[in-house]
């Protein structure tokens, strides 16, 4: 049975004569958990990007469930939930009104309204902040007042609280201390295993420079200049590999 | 030979050299019939008539300009958000509505801007009749335009990568649009919003020098009967609302995470949306346009006004704006450079405050009372109006700018003055000249006020052809003064964009 929940189809991206992806072939399938490795411009961020459907690809196809991205609904394409690397939170609202904003694709518009105007008490949003380690005093609290630490915090909730199948995670662990790095990694790939036992299985494609973590991901994609280099089950993973994208 | 460099500092005080072709027209144009009416003017200023039979009208005046002017502010800042929100990027890049409908909207809006309320204004009044709604409406046309491009210009710092996360988390249009756009709107109403229900008042007390009603009507009554005395009256009470009205405004605090208040304000946001629709639709089926009863009086009416003579007013009005601009720019700086103590400082705020309160039409009369009516003598009066505004801005600036260079300077033995300009104003002079950019914008516009009182430019021309119905030239007034009025602004928006 064909599993694949994502997949790139020579996939090329231009940015202003500049070519920064240059026919990725990828295929990302259900339950996996994938560690995305390369120096920092080497495209993790732009073929982030590409695969929820933030920016299109100059050249070639991203398919999800078997679709190509123009033909899916909006309920479909809300199953990628993704944690970027510059968090992209909204610094005018609170902690607890952005990890809400996980919640708009599932609810209508006077829920917006709610979450705006602080009119209804937010449980599940607190038991995703409780999750990442955020308590009481920091849901009001407006992002721009909060430490680097509590806003990836925020960001990791936010994304969470969609209960998406597909996770892209772009560098979660910057701005963590050790102790915390352990809970969230814990967090995103429990989460994932959970999962697996519903029909549709959690996956994960998370981009990072920590080469300690890799033993939690199934497999290790290596890219370089826009292309990918190798990707392999992480117990085939050598040295020599690593040098080549280093 | 050295070239000359022209700094910020220099470019502040370079517009004074207007004062030699105007100050040779003023001096040219001086009679001395009316110097006595001008001193009696200043005396009454310390003796206004106060009894109980004014002090009524003085509070149903004042009742009157305050309801114009509040419903005119609440209209059109809620309708300006609204235009606001739709003529900003981010509504187009969310609905993936092409950016065309957002040019056209946008182009219509500066048309719209263009043209002062006292124009609306008069062109309502002469179709419409005099109404207390027509003052509400006049304000309201070009309000809602102005607060809109406010609105818009705050939608548009929004960072493109929280519209991303946003976007991606693919939620429905509206409620992706509400979360981006919520902060924004809400802090541009908390900065801007009562700043703007001080200048709607302000347009209603010069609408009801065109008649309007309210206290701008009695100011021109009285001085029509040169009651100086009641004249006063009118002008100090004015003054007493604008200082109550601000302390009031610095006590109010927006608190958005205050429940019962933020449900307040929504009900309020949907009534005024409610009222302001029906409104509309009984003033379109209900009006009587007793002087203008169809598009085709458009065509028919013939215009006498000869090519020649159209592009001399063109000239005048342009000249008016400039020389207006460059005693604007200029006579800040100059006066508080030279009368640099605190006593002086403390005469300069009061002169300024009077400026800016007493209405520019009432300048220009008092103004006329000894020179004769001239283009230098507009000009002079509306740049002495907003000279005030600008003075005002620049010493809030100047308060609250570090000292320590000018401190520095004067321990090194240079004199007061110069440390004045060296240490302190020159680093207030980029952000001063473009604020001025900005405030030559209004100055523009506000020719046509200067111009219908003092018998120059486009706004004598506005008013001579309402006169006479002709509408064909009020037509070309209006597209006149819009074009001169769109011109300005993107000449101004690239000065701006260069000092900012």
């Amino acid at each position: 049975m064909n599993n694949t929940l994502l997949e790139l189809k020579n996939i090329s991206y231009k940015y202003k004569n500049n070519l920064i992806l240059n026919k990725v072939n990828l295929k990302i399938n259900s339950g996996e958990k994938i560690a995305l490795l390369g120096k920092s411009g080497s495209g993790k961020t732009t073929l982030m990007s590409i695969l929820n459907g933030t920016i299109k690809p100059t050249q070639g196809e991203v398919k999800l469930f078997n679709k190509s991205f123009g033909e899916l609904d909006r309920k479909h394409k809300s199953k990628i939930t993704t944690i970027w690397q510059d968090l992209r939170l909204i610094e005018d609202l609170s902690a607890e009104q952005n990890v809400n904003c996980g919640l708009l694709a599932e609810n209508n518009f006077y829920f917006a309204f709610k979450n705006l105007l602080n009119i209804s008490s937010f449980k599940k949003a607190h038991k995703y902040m409780q999750l990442c380690g955020l308590h009481n005093s920091v849901y009001d609290k407006k992002i721009r007042k909060l430490s680097g630490g509590q806003k990836q915090r925020v960001a990791i909730a936010r994304s969470l609280i969609q209960e998406s199948n597909i996770l892209l995670a772009d560098e979660p662990f910057n701005n963590l201390d050790p102790k915390l790095i352990a809970t969230i990694k814990n967090l995103l790939l429990e989460n994932v295993d959970k999962n697996n036992t519903k029909k549709s299985p959690k996956t994960a494609l998370v981009a990072l420079h920590r080469l300690d973590l890799l033993n939690d991901f199934d497999k290790v994609i290596g890219i370089r200049d826009g292309k990918i280099f190798f990707n392999l089950k992480t117990n085939n993973l050598k040295k020599l590999h690593l040098n080549k994208i280093y | 030979m050295n070239k000359l460099k022209l700094s910020y500092t220099s470019l502040s005080f370079l517009p004074i050299l207007v004062c030699i072709p105007l100050g040779y027209q003023l001096i040219n144009n001086i009679h001395f019939g009316g110097f006595k009416l001008f001193q009696e003017f200043l005396i009454s200023a310390f003796n206004p008539k106060i009894d109980n039979e004014i002090i009524i009208i003085v509070i149903n005046r004042l009742n009157e300009t305050i309801l114009i002017g509040f419903f005119s502010w609440l209209i059109s800042i809620i309708l300006g958000a609204i235009f606001g929100i739709i003529s900003s990027n981010i509504f187009y890049k969310i609905f993936n509505i092409p950016n065309f409908f957002y040019r056209i909207i946008r182009f219509f809006l500066t048309i719209i801007r263009s043209i002062h309320e006292v124009v609306w204004g008069i062109v309502l009044m002469q179709i419409y009749g005099i109404n207390f709604s027509i003052g509400i409406i006049a304000i309201c046309i070009p309000y809602i335009a102005v607060n809109s491009k406010v609105f818009a210009e705050q939608l548009e710092t929004i960072d493109s990568k929280s519209f991303e996360s946003i976007n991606q988390i693919n939620a429905p249009k509206f409620s992706s649009l509400l979360t981006i756009i919520w902060n924004p709107i809400i802090n541009t109403f908390k900065n801007f919003g009562l700043y703007r229900l001080e200048c709607s008042i302000r347009s209603t007390v010069i609408l009801g020098l065109f008649g309007i009603g309210g206290i701008g009507t009695s100011i021109f009554l009285s001085f029509q009967t040169l009651n100086f005395r009641e004249l006063w009256t009118y002008l100090w009470s004015l003054a007493i609302l604008i200082i109550l009205s601000r302390l009031i405004f610095k006590k109010i605090k927006f608190n958005t995470t205050n429940k019962i208040l933020s449900i307040f304000f929504i009900a309020v946001f949907f009534i005024t949306i409610l009222f302001s629709f029906s409104y509309f639709l009984y003033f379109i089926f209900n009006n009587n346009f007793e002087n203008f009863n169809s598009l085709s009086y458009l065509f028919k009416s013939s215009s006498d006004l000869g090519l020649f003579d159209f592009l001399k007013l063109i000239l005048e009005t342009i000249i008016i704006s400039l020389l207006s601009t460059g005693i604007a720019i200029s006579f800040p700086p100059l006066v508080i450079g030279i009368f640099n103590n605190n006593t002086c400082k403390i005469f300069i705020k009061i002169f300024a405050f009077l400026l800016r309160l007493i209405p520019t039409p009432v300048i220009l009369l008092i103004l006329l009372t000894f020179n004769n009516p001239s283009l230098s003598l507009a000009a002079l009066t509306l740049g002495l109006h907003n000279a005030g505004i600008t003075n005002k801005l620049l010493f809030a600036n100047l308060e609250s700018q570090d000292r320590r260079n000018y401190i520095a300077m004067k321990s090194l033995g240079i004199s007061k003055k110069t440390s004045w300009l060296l240490g302190l104003f020159s680093q207030q002079a980029k952000s001063y000249l473009a604020y001025c950019a900005y405030r030559s914008d209004i100055i523009i516009r506000e020719t046509a006020i200067v111009g219908v009182i003092g018998s120059v430019g486009l706004g004598w021309q506005l008013q001579e052809s309402l006169s006479s119905f002709a509408w064909q030239e009020v037509t070309l007034v209006l597209i006149a003064y819009s074009s001169i009025a769109i011109v300005g602004e993107l000449i101004n928006g690239k000065i701006k964009n260069s000092l900012t």
